[in-house]
């Protein structure tokens, strides 16, 4: 499969009379995007905000952030299955809108965290904090239940997103990228010499706030399967799930999959880049052992030589990724594995509630439970009224002085499990 | 053993009330890592570990809350099943215990969350 991703760079965000992008500069009509939030009957209201880096601001409970995209060429169009009809998409070409995204942001359940503040030490943290954002809170009708709640939010995104993307559907890119995937055969024939190498993604796949949907398909639900790399691009995969938010991946991080991008960046030169194998991560054992099961048989199918294999969550995933990565190694193929680590404040306990002799090769995100102090900032876009009941957060988080100590959980992105995020050692 | 069967142990009010009719249920007025102490006694007693214990990304000790399944049956311990509970239980040490500080919707949240974990668990298990 052939993408072109064209790049748009946007420079500012600014409200208007009228919807649209002018050298550079994104220009929204409240009135227009609100009505498109409020297509949808169970969202009472909605209201938008701009947050540009370096203010200071402080957005939360953030639950998705998502890059605006439009699909320009090729078979079908962004969000799959979700908002455009469920052809298979990657091919082609789209255009992204780069340096900015839609913040969706509403407390759907009382302890929900995802803070991304825009200046700051907390901004240091969150990779989010770089792009401009176009935040939109959404309040639901009165007695509306969570899980009623969490897909309209979900879905106003998405649709935003697409109007907002659509406005640049006659642009000239900036930057223009081209990812190319090769079948098996041409792949081998291509590449004879190179290691034959794939990306093992494990979906977030638990229950409310912790779902995540493939060509609008429950990842509960699938078994493990391949997708071509260049499809993620187009929104194959969105997310569901805020919970913890430090790393969960948003759906900016699934159209920017860090892993697959690098792996890109290496086709042909360093390895062949033969697919993406997405698998879940429910909650029942016997899932597991199923998906675990076939991903290792697909490697195998695959003849890879090696594969990186990316966890989304903490506890339960942590079983998911030993599995995967010792019953892919017993097939012969190499691992490495990113993941982030619960290693209590001080730094000292046990990182994962799972560990195995053949996860030899690991990487990590950071540890979750780090504290940092987050100060004061002007202006709340949300509302903090639940930010002591977050998790990382304790009695002392709101402290006298308007500051507050939380443990790295609560950041969007800070210790995300693609490598999407701002942590890094040497 | 016939693996359809299952027990549902659970310190979490809203699933006892959406199954003690119609499903085993052992309810327990515990904390949630009293109820992974429960669960480790019944894996030693023979039981087989049928949901992970650490199910969601609320973490022990900010939820009160958590319900696992477990075999109805039993055969010699597991010690796969031994393996993730002890580490579970492990891992409740790591996390402040925030539970005692939450207004009663926050609770019915965690109540939610937790019935939907067991829930997806649930609808795997009857699958068999």
């Amino acid at each position: 499969m052939r993408l072109e991703m064209g790049h748009i760079y946007i420079k500012d965000i600014q409200f208007a009379s009228e919807s649209k992008i002018e050298d550079g500069i994104l220009y929204v009509s409240e009135e227009a995007v609100k009505a498109v939030a409020l297509e949808d009957e169970k969202i009472k209201s909605v209201s938008f905000d701009i947050a540009k880096p370096g203010e200071s601001v402080r957005i939360t409970p953030v639950k998705d952030v998502i890059e605006p995209r439009v699909k320009v060429e090729g078979r079908g169009g962004i969000f799959p299955g979700v908002i455009s009809k469920v052809d298979t998409v990657g091919e082609g070409k789209t255009y992204a809108l780069k340096g900015m995204a839609v913040v969706t942001a509403g407390k759907i359940v009382g302890f929900q965290e995802g803070i991304i503040d825009m200046t700051g030490p907390g901004a240091d943290y969150t990779p989010f904090s770089k792009t401009l954002n176009l935040v939109m809170v959404c309040e639901p009708i009165d007695n509306i239940k969570q899980h009623e709640y969490e897909k309209a939010v979900r879905f106003a995104g998405f649709r935003v997103a697409t109007y907002i993307g659509e406005l640049a559907r006659d642009l000239t890119p900036d930057e223009t990228k081209v990812y190319e995937t090769c079948t098996i055969k041409e792949g081998m024939e291509k590449y004879p010499d190179l290691p034959r190498v794939a990306y093992v993604q494990m979906l977030q796949s638990q229950g409310l706030l912790h779902d995540t949907y493939v060509y609008g398909v429950d990842a509960k639900k699938i078994v493990p399967t391949i997708l071509s790399p260049t499809e993620i691009m187009d929104g194959a995969i969105v997310s569901g799930n805020c919970v913890s938010a430090c790393d969960k991946n948003p759906t900016y991080v699934h159209l920017n999959n860090p892993v697959v991008h690098d792996l890109f960046e290496q086709h042909g030169k360093t390895l062949n880049f033969v697919c993406q194998i997405i698998t879940n991560e429910n909650v029942y054992l016997a899932d597991k052992q199923r998906s675990s099961d076939w991903t290792a048989k697909l490697c195998k199918m695959l003849d890879l030589d090696g594969v990186i294999v990316s966890q989304e969550g903490f506890g339960n995933p942590d079983t998911d990724l030993i599995m995967n990565c010792k019953k892919i190694e017993a097939e012969g193929v190499k691992t490495v594995i990113i993941t982030d680590e619960y290693a209590g404040r001080d730094g000292k306990s046990q990182s994962l509630a799972d560990a195995d002799q053949a996860a030899d090769a690991v990487v990590t995100g950071g540890n979750a439970n780090q504290v940092v102090i987050l100060p004061k900032l002007d202006k709340v876009i949300g509302t903090l009224d639940y930010v002591t009941k977050i998790a990382g957060a304790s009695e002392e988080t709101l402290r006298e002085d308007g500051s507050l100590e939380v443990e790295l959980q609560v950041l969007t992105g800070a210790t995300n499990e693609t490598g999407f995020n701002k942590l890094s050692a040497r | 053993m016939n693996r359809g069967k299952y027990i549902v142990l659970t310190n979490n009010p809203l699933v006892f009330d959406k199954l003690e009719k119609t499903h085993e249920v052992i309810y327990l007025e515990t904390t949630y890592e009293g109820l992974l102490r429960e669960v480790r006694d019944r894996i030693h007693d023979g039981h087989l570990l049928l949901t992970h214990p650490l199910s969601g990304s609320v973490k022990p000790n900010e939820t009160p809350y958590k319900s696992v399944l477990i075999s109805a049956g039993k055969e010699e311990v597991d010690r796969r099943s031994l393996t993730i509970i002890e580490n579970a239980i492990d891992a409740c040490h790591k996390f402040q215990d925030k539970t005692g500080r939450y207004g009663e919707s926050v609770l019915e949240d965690f109540q939610l969350i937790d019935w939907t974990l067991l829930e997806s668990g649930l609808a795997s298990a009857d699958a068999w």
